[in-house]
């Protein structure tokens, strides 16, 4: 273990590094705490300059119900839901195909075609715009919820390849070549014997693109104007502009847009992790 | 598995699929041609009312899901395919994604470049014929005349340098957090927070912090700064000297401020990867390392680093893309200004082609262009390194 452990070190070391811990956890989230702290104080406070100090008194369900009840904050998270979900299933479904055809079949076009997935997903988004938003139009789909699912579903297909590719190109190849010899066909193989042996990776990748789409701001800016069909990033954006100065309530529909992707990290940590990190610890 | 079967069984085509799955086939693809003609959309009266744009594409794709799998069946009844099993099946695997991914991915690149070299708004006459004309490279020269777009260059620049220091700042605080005392991984997740948050909620809770009047900085200002005195009304004020800056109203201060905003998520990020990496490392070697007599910087440069390879690599490849991809802080945050100072190619471009009263497709589309070169540097670069892993693990 790097650095040497501090329980090797001496009884002071050990105690100035417990302490500083939560010091330093203090300054590195502390734009979000005190953001947090906006978001529960009245607007007289801020109008008075108690900005940091404990607010006057404690509006937790008041600012965060004047969210709701003065915009349409539900709308845009459920719109969202609308998006991110589909998108998900989609794409990893997808990749779980191309994935194997391009981990498993040892033909001449397999790397380069992996190759174009893995290219394609590091492309500017500028570059797909236009022809995109054109697309949407001539198909009829621009300004709605598939429209825009339709777009995350092809994009993330191209990170989710890579992803698991990679990740069935680890398993035991024999398997299937025993498989085969026993005559069982190919897209048996691939649904009896290695979705459930990939079951990790899709969980790591649904974990993974769920979040990516939820936080996702410039397609649905691009593609969607409506205001109905506006999920829950531009729709705060939009709210910025309308509390002009109103703080406590901006602060509150920030944090509120943040939280489903943060109870899923939460809840699906390991799984979080082991995605973004994949390729970190291997070569 | 039909293990009973008889090898030539095995390999014969079973007609009565066949035909049930051609039927199949036939049948969607008439009812999408049928669902798609505007003749039957007007007869329903769909293609004027919004709402049912929906429903009617939903129709669509559910038609083309039937069609698919009919000709999947179809397909694998045949007995040319049960004998040429591994040779077809990776195409059929392949398809649905590949097609998918190409019409909304790999064919725009190609449409976007050809349109940099066209005059266009964006919009169709009346019978649906393409409206632009062709310019040739006037996109390009245009390009090369316009201060706001070396401006965006400049910051792009800056962009890449900056965020860079994400890389040795995650590798700081992940080495500070790799130990084992008591509710350590609780830290390790908190530390990780900023990134699971949307950037735009970044921006907004950074623009907040930055704000001279009421924000976090200001605050911090007015403990070196400020005192607080009572003016001849007989009220409280503040009086600062020198003034909070104001950081995002200031040309100069912009992006910088906005970069700084957009270091919090990426370092976070790159501590995950060290901390990963870390995890990762052979005990033997440290040992090794430290009966040699190695610790601290040392045993740091020569035994962990080399070990953590893999992690700075794709350290720096999210990090180069983080920081070529930065559009949503600045949206939030600047929206490009003041006077333009805070630009990127990638938020010029939206400005310029979608933004209020502009429309230039053309134009954009060469600011793209000019991007995804720029891009394609380090694609070429990391593919060259995935190739040489892939011939290594042969």
């Amino acid at each position: 273990m790097f650095p040497r452990p501090v329980e090797k070190a001496s009884a002071g070391v050990r105690w100035a590094y417990k302490l500083s811990l939560p010091i330093a956890l203090f300054l590195w989230l502390l734009p979000l705490l005190a953001i947090f702290m906006t978001s529960i104080r009245p607007a007289s406070d801020i109008a008075t300059g108690n900005v940091f100090g404990i607010p006057s008194s404690f509006q937790f369900f008041q600012n965060y119900g004047e969210v709701f009840a003065k915009t349409d904050a539900l709308q845009y998270l459920i719109n969202t839901l609308l998006i991110a979900v589909p998108t998900t299933i989609i794409s990893v479904s997808l990749a779980c195909l191309t994935g194997y055809a391009l981990a498993i079949y040892k033909f001449k076009w397999a790397l380069p075609l992996f190759f174009l997935f893995v290219a394609g997903n590091f492309v500017p988004f500028q570059i797909l715009m236009l022809p995109v938003v054109d697309m949407s139009n001539r198909l009829e789909i621009i300004n709605t919820v598939p429209g825009l699912v339709m777009f995350h579903a092809a994009f993330q297909t191209g990170f989710c390849t890579l992803f698991m590719r990679n990740f069935m190109k680890a398993l035991p190849f024999e398997l299937i070549e025993s498989a085969r010899l026993e005559g069982v066909d190919e897209f048996k193989i691939f649904w009896h014997l290695v979705l459930p042996l990939v079951k990790p990776a899709i969980a790591a990748l649904c974990v993974l693109i769920f979040t990516f789409i939820w936080n996702d701001f410039f397609w649905a800016s691009v593609l969607i104007r409506d205001d109905s069909n506006l999920p829950i990033t531009v729709g705060v954006r939009t709210l910025n502009g309308e509390f002009v100065q109103q703080w406590h309530l901006v602060s509150a529909a920030s944090l509120l847009a943040a939280v489903p992707p943060v109870l899923m990290f939460f809840a699906m940590q390991k799984h979080f992790i082991a995605g973004l990190t994949l390729g970190a610890t291997k070569g | 598995m039909n293990t009973a079967a008889t090898s030539t069984d095995r390999f014969s085509t079973s007609a009565g699929r066949m035909v049930v799955a051609a039927v199949v086939m036939l049948v969607c693809v008439v009812l999408l041609m049928l669902v798609s003609t505007t003749g039957m959309q007007g007869l329903l009266d769909l293609a004027q009312r919004t709402e049912a744009r929906v429903p009617t594409f939903l129709v669509r794709i559910s038609l083309i899901i039937a069609a698919l799998t009919a000709a999947f069946f179809f397909i694998t009844s045949h007995s040319y395919y049960k004998r040429n099993k591994v040779a077809i099946a990776p195409w059929m695997f392949l398809s649905v994604g590949l097609v998918f991914f190409s019409i909304y991915v790999i064919v725009p690149i190609f449409q976007s470049i050809s349109y940099s070299f066209t005059r266009w708004d964006g919009l169709y006459d009346f019978n649906g014929v393409w409206t632009g004309e062709w310019v040739g490279l006037h996109n390009y020269k245009l390009l090369l005349d316009d201060p706001n777009f070396y401006t965006s260059l400049w910051n792009n620049l800056l962009w890449l340098l900056l965020f860079m220091l994400a890389v040795p700042i995650g590798l700081f605080i992940a080495l500070f957090l790799n130990q084992t005392v008591a509710g350590i991984r609780i830290y390790k997740s908190l530390f990780f927070f900023p990134f699971v948050i949307s950037q735009v909620v970044v921006g907004l809770i950074f623009t907040w912090a930055y704000n001279p009047e009421f924000g976090l900085l200001s605050e911090i200002w007015s403990w070196f700064f400020c005192e607080t005195k009572t003016n001849i009304m007989g009220n409280l004020t503040r009086v600062c000297s020198p003034e909070p800056p104001s950081i995002l109203g200031d040309e100069t201060m912009a992006t910088y401020g906005i970069i700084a905003a957009g270091l919090w998520p990426q370092i976070a990020y790159c501590m995950i990867l060290y901390l990963t990496g870390l995890n990762n490392i052979s005990s033997d070697q440290i040992e090794a390392g430290r009966l040699d007599g190695a610790k601290g910087w040392k045993m740091l440069r020569h035994v962990i680093l080399p070990q953590l390879k893999p992690a700075t690599f794709i350290a720096i490849v999210v990090t180069v893309i983080g920081a070529l991809r930065s559009f949503d802080m600045i949206a939030t945050m600047t929206q490009g200004g003041p006077y333009g100072s805070s630009n990127v190619l990638a938020y010029y471009m939206y400005d310029q082609a979608v933004g209020e009263g502009v429309g230039r497709y053309g134009y954009g589309s060469a600011i793209a262009t000019v991007l995804f070169l720029i891009m394609l540097v380090y694609i070429s670069y990391f593919l060259w390194r995935m190739y040489v892993d892939e011939m290594e693990a042969k």
